[in-house]
């Protein structure tokens, strides 16, 4: 018989070498091994955003059935999934986007640092402010660079100090020695790219906590989506980031965490798996995450 | 959703390494052979022989390397292909150690038989069926087989202590045959190593299979 490996340390229990009887068979794992497998390279931190039990309906369809998870604070969560999933829906939720479609509901319970987000008494406003969201295409208003990254302070009343948000907003942003010369020049002139860091600009000028990012780089070329996913690596030290990507090898090379969505046999968008990133992609635990990311579902 | 044409390249990797796996076990028993049967010319044929496992150690690197630049394999299909990788150095490396006892065989060839080797015959047969074992488990990813497999290496290492012990004690009774024992010696030395390379292939299997590194020597 082997002798046992020598343990090394810093390396979670299940990731170290292991005798021949001791090979776990992911079907044989039980509760509290598989949440001490998901919790593997999971740094330890505060939870921003917690999902409990939450079903979402467009009138008489159901978007989402029962989901649960908690998003963890200044790390970046993707969500994956084929078309359809409820990912983007998911993704809606999170500051009550879907407030804008008739007949839109949501069950469960949804918290931001704890606070319900889903009653009736939330400050949309707040909301709003606190989770900023940053869609497909880059939706820059008409209107002068300068006027889009002041836009969101103005609203808010705050028009004091508005250069210094609008350069330090695009600095966070990594467009500022891009732009700093056309400050007054229309945000329609930019490329695409640039386009969308503006837009992430717009959303930082307002300080939120949480970034909803809802497939970011897919209408853009592969060297602006690189530019996108460094940017998010540096904002992840101030904010917590959720996006949304068909691009696999995106939320492989950017997230922290990743949520696999699919549809059930009901076509209810469900949960099937929730766990860091390196793991998803090395050895996911569902045979149907499984069969998503190397390609051959269906 | 299917992957036909990744499916196709990934399967074209294991054919590579599966061939490399029949001329590596057809190297170790032709070895043997021309050790055991005084055969100049079979022994030759395994030295000649281990440059076509050497190009086909080759081609398994760069179709490796293709598929993962090309196909951006993940989870299982990773695995699978880092575990390709291992197994073909590891069979590169038992080549050469099978035409390392060709040449012994080959030194041997022209000398009047000294020893029965009996026991050395036996590690021989072990050797050779612990390869055929091994790329059996490969080809079906079986890491019970694998670990079966790895189990077995421990009566190699029996049988090595006894031939060993075996060879000292003809050379104490004829020290006129120093060369020849030390080849002999030798021999097994490289038997008992391929049976650890064995091992190390098992390792690999079981870790293509289940994503989990063992220590199973």
């Amino acid at each position: 018989m082997a002798a046992n490996p020598t343990p090394r340390p810093g390396l979670h229990p299940l990731r170290q070498a292991v005798t021949p009887e001791q090979i776990v068979e992911d079907s044989a794992l039980d509760a509290e091994q598989r949440s001490a497998a998901a919790e593997i390279a999971a740094p330890a931190g505060p939870t921003k955003l917690t999902v409990d039990g939450l079903s979402f309906f467009y009138g008489d369809f159901k978007a989402l059935d029962k989901v649960s998870l908690a998003v963890p604070e200044r790390q970046i969560t993707a969500l994956i999934g084929p078309s359809g999933c409820g990912k983007s829906t998911l993704l809606r939720v999170f500051n009550r986007m879907y407030d804008l479609i008739p007949g839109a509901r949501a069950e469960g319970r949804v918290t931001l640092d704890g606070e319900d987000l889903l009653g009736k008494d939330t400050d949309l406003i707040s909301l709003r402010q606190r989770v900023g969201m940053v869609f497909q295409r880059p939706n820059p208003f008409p209107m002068s660079i300068f006027d889009n990254i002041a836009y969101g302070p103005r609203i808010l009343g705050d028009r004091k100090g508005l250069g210094e948000v609008v350069e330090q907003s695009l600095r966070q942003a990594a467009l500022w020695d891009e732009v700093k010369d056309r400050l007054k020049k229309s945000a329609l002139g930019l490329s695409g790219g640039q386009q969308q860091r503006l837009v992430i600009a717009r959303v930082l000028a307002v300080q939120p906590e949480v970034i909803l990012m809802d497939e970011p780089a897919s209408a853009l070329d592969p060297i602006a989506t690189l530019k996108i996913e460094e940017l998010m690596q540096q904002l992840k030290e101030h904010y917590t980031i959720v996006i949304v990507t068909h691009n696999m090898q995106q939320a492989a090379r950017t997230s922290d965490q990743c949520a696999f969505m699919m549809m059930n046999p009901q076509r209810y968008g469900e949960l099937i798996e929730f766990g860091p990133t390196v793991e998803i992609f090395n050895r996911p635990r569902n045979k149907l995450t499984e069969d998503y990311i190397t390609g051959r579902f269906g | 959703m299917t992957r036909t044409l990744f499916d196709q390249e990934l399967e074209d990797v294991r054919t590579t390494a599966s061939r490399m796996g029949a001329l590596v076990e057809e190297a170790i028993r032709h070895s043997v052979q021309a050790l055991l049967q005084h055969d100049r010319d079979l022994a030759n044929s395994v030295i000649e022989g281990d440059s076509r496992i050497n190009s086909l150690h080759l081609q398994l690197r760069e179709e490796v390397f293709t598929v993962m630049a090309t196909q951006a394999p993940v989870a299982r299909d990773l695995r699978m292909l880092v575990g390709l990788q291992y197994i073909g150095a590891e069979l590169e490396r038992i080549g050469d150690y099978a035409a390392r006892i060709a040449k012994r065989a080959r030194r041997l060839a022209d000398q009047p038989r000294t020893a029965t080797y009996v026991e050395l015959g036996q590690m021989a047969d072990l050797v050779e069926r612990q390869v055929h074992d091994i790329l059996d488990a490969f080809i079906r990813v079986d890491k019970d087989a694998a670990i079966a497999v790895a189990k077995r290496d421990d009566d190699i290492d029996r049988l090595y202590r006894r031939v060993f012990a075996e060879q000292i004690s003809a050379l104490a009774a004829d020290p006129d045959h120093v060369e020849q024992t030390q080849y002999l010696l030798n021999i097994a030395h490289t038997l008992e190593r391929i049976g650890d390379r064995v091992t190390n292939v098992a390792e690999d299997i079981v870790f293509l299979d289940t994503g989990q590194v063992v220590e199973l020597d």
